[in-house]
């Protein structure tokens, strides 16, 4: 008996059978290609570009000549320089000349290029910081609308997720001119009317004030994500626990930290995790504001996308330099959204356990 | 059809109850000051109402402060930043001048045709001279003076209409079988697949910025965007692969709590697989479909950073045309009042969906598994 089964067993198992048991996978094969044709094509050739030397004109200009690499991905007349570009952007002409380990040994500050690491650093100061004000700001809007005394609670929410609505070009042109360095702007007006200001302030001119500005015109932007997060989330909170911890004598603090935190805390932080990866990719706003500025070449406040777009394809049209770094920028993003998943569990959020 | 007459009763439920506010405040405020009078009700339950639904005008008030502010702007045609003194609270003249602006001359077409990208016109049937080229709407009668520049809303949205409807014929049918497959069917590295759709959701909208430089080099060495090529065409193909992993994920929760045991009794009676979907899927996951059909749609229609690099001037959609037409922008430039009309014209639709359909869209982000 037993050995038919296995007989049997391994008549199964055969390529046909893995071809018939997976079937299924038809159905969701379209879809996946289509994403993989525009999402994962263009990845794999933006690593192949950064290992090049291509720009768009010029010598090396991706658009002349019909060289490929591999066989397959055609790279013009650019030829390929393996690693150059990623150790230009990481470490200092004089590091590399006297090799970077040499030079670390000796001042390990100096060997670090300071326009890309200055726009790293730039980048996730600007997400702890616009992240934990995002958090801020929707978890208190959402206690506030969610108050037990608070009229018209629907009417306000309805009006609060409109910027959900508004186009992010417009919204951030706007938020533009509210910090316009002009006697007209908005917050100038508004400051020199009340007289808290003698003259004018530029806002955009200054790095830590332009820094401000971006973060406030984030957290704008994203409110209104965490808010439906969260008040979701708090409608959700077990009343009767609640009112367990009234009867026991609990103030609203004390209720808020051991009942209504533990209870919000996953999906919030589940919101977290998915408005810092979009924080980290921030580019329109530091680009409309004032390209990254104050200064250029990258810009003192050039978050990293910024500094790729303006490198590849604005001044010097630097295809594979703008390559590697956005290849940099997506490692850093995906290290930072592995951690995060395993850390946070969130597979067991999207539902599969 | 049932979807359709649920969302109008539960907004003729949401009008009414706006229209009774009033009524029901005005009994809410006698009742108070009776309690309050006969001592049934405490005074510090009335001022904790007072505080805490000022709190939430004043919050809302700050935050929406910048669309109050643009929207006065917009109903000043004679200034608008530049030339007025500052900003008022509340403007000295409403004039719906920039608006017929916006809006620009319309008149009756000479001819109806209708066309297919990379066939060209299918059919075109000549409209009677008698009615062809009238105005239907003339914005001179309103006060505007320049029609040269007026009525770019319509040759923007047409092609962001064009771009968002090719988004939703390739899109839906790829999202909806996949979103099939990964809650009814088993396969190899089907959860592999799902948990890399998750991971997605919130990186693959602006994961075309990281990647916009590959785009921009494929999209000219593929000919997608030389002159005469279908462009708009093929970023809509882009639109649509952009925007299969979220929607399938939201998709594939939704049909996840469709009973199985409908699909089974189906199969029991004889239906075929394709049959199964057609009649029992497809209709109970209408909600689902139609919340899915907003994203792919929006994708298409409010998508900006790509749009800009890969079309061309006479390609814009209307968030291109957004920024061409702003004071940011380098090139062509209109007044500020100008702008903010063009803007709010696109935007507001928009802003009343989200403001009507709040509730749907906190249960849709919720069904989407976001509650832990």
């Amino acid at each position: 008996m037993s050995t038919s089964n296995v007989v049997q067993k391994y008549k199964e198992v055969g390529i046909r059978s893995i071809v018939e048991d997976n079937l299924a996978a038809l159905l969701v094969l379209p879809g996946f290609l289509l994403w993989a044709l525009f999402m994962v094509v263009p990845m794999f050739y933006l690593i192949a570009l950064s290992l090049t030397n291509a720009t768009q004109s010029g010598a090396n200009s991706l658009y002349n000549g019909d060289g490929t690499l591999l066989g397959i991905l055609p790279i013009g007349n650019a030829e390929f320089v393996g690693l150059q570009n990623y150790m230009e952007l990481l470490f200092t002409d004089s590091a590399l000349e006297q090799g970077v380990i040499n030079a670390f040994m000796s001042d390990p500050i100096s060997i670090f290029e300071f326009a890309f690491w200055n726009s790293m650093l730039v980048t996730w100061l600007f997400v702890a910081v616009s992240v934990l004000g995002k958090v801020i700001l929707g978890v208190g809007l959402s206690m506030i609308l969610t108050g037990n005394r608070v009229r018209g609670k629907r009417f306000f929410r309805g009006i609060l997720i409109m910027p959900m609505g508004i186009p992010v070009i417009f919204s951030i042109v706007v938020w533009r001119s509210v910090f316009s360095s002009a006697d007209f702007g908005l917050l100038n007006n508004l400051l020199l009317r009340a007289g808290l200001i003698s003259e004018s302030i530029g806002w955009l001119q200054e790095r830590w004030l332009a820094f401000g500005a971006y973060v406030v015109t984030e957290m704008w932007l994203a409110y209104p994500f965490m808010m439906l997060i969260t008040v979701s989330a708090l409608q959700n909170v077990n009343g009767e626990l609640l009112d367990a911890a009234k009867v026991d004598g609990a103030g609203w603090f004390a209720r808020f930290w051991h009942v209504v935190l533990p209870s919000i805390k996953r999906p919030v932080l589940f919101g977290t995790i998915l408005t810092s990866a979009a924080s980290f990719q921030q580019f329109l706003v530091p680009w409309i504001f004032n390209q990254g500025g104050p200064g250029t070449d990258p810009g003192k406040n050039a978050l990293i996308l910024v500094y790729a777009y303006r490198e590849a394809l604005v001044s010097p049209s630097d295809y594979a330099l703008g390559g590697a770094i956005s290849i940099v920028m997506l490692v850093f993003l995906g290290g930072f959204m592995y951690v995060a998943v395993k850390r946070g569990n969130l597979a067991d959020e999207a539902g599969e356990t | 059809m049932s979807l359709a007459s649920n969302i109008a009763r539960s907004l003729y439920e949401d009008l009414r109850h706006a229209a009774l506010t009033p009524y029901r405040g005005a009994k809410e405020v006698r009742y108070t000051i009776k309690g309050l009078q006969e001592g049934t009700i405490p005074p510090k339950n009335v001022a904790w109402t007072i505080v805490s639904t000022g709190a939430a005008l004043l919050v809302t008030a700050l935050l929406m402060f910048p669309i109050y502010w643009i929207t006065t702007i917009a109903l000043n045609p004679s200034g608008g930043v530049y030339t007025t003194s500052g900003v008022r609270l509340i403007p000295e003249t409403v004039s719906f001048q920039e608006f017929a602006w916006v809006i620009g001359p319309i008149t009756t077409p000479k001819a109806i045709s209708i066309g297919l990208p990379f066939i060209g016109d299918l059919v075109s049937i000549p409209v009677p001279e008698v009615i062809a080229n009238k105005y239907i709407f003339n914005p001179t009668a309103y006060g505007v003076e320049n029609t040269f520049t007026a009525g770019q809303l319509i040759s923007y949205g047409r092609n962001s209409a064009y771009i968002a409807f090719f988004t939703v014929v390739i899109g839906m049918p790829v999202i909806l079988s996949g979103a099939y497959g990964m809650s009814r069917r088993d396969f190899l590295g089907r959860k592999r697949l799902l948990y890399i759709y998750v991971l997605l959701t919130q990186v693959a909208g602006s994961l075309g910025v990281a990647l916009l430089i590959a785009l921009y080099a494929l999209f000219n060495l593929l000919g997608w965007m030389d002159p005469g090529a279908n462009t708009r065409f093929w970023l809509a193909v882009y639109y649509a692969g952009g925007a299969v992993p979220f929607n399938t994920w939201l998709l594939k929760t939704y049909m996840d709590g469709i009973p199985i045991s409908y699909e089974e009794a189906a199969i029991v009676d004889g239906a075929s697989s394709l049959r199964v979907v057609y009649e029992i899927i497809i209709p109970l996951a209408k909600a689902g479909l139609a919340t899915v059909f907003v994203f792919v749609f929006l994708a298409g229609w409010t998508e900006y950073i790509v749009a800009q690099n890969i079309l061309s001037s006479g390609q814009y959609t209307l968030p291109v045309g957004v920024y061409a037409l702003s004071p940011a922008s380098s090139g062509f430039q209109v007044a500020w009042s100008k702008f903010a009309a063009f803007s709010l014209t696109f935007a507001m639709p928009l802003m009343l969906v989200y403001f009507f359909m709040q509730r749907y869209i906190q249960q849709g982000l919720s069904f989407g598994g976001m509650e832990g």
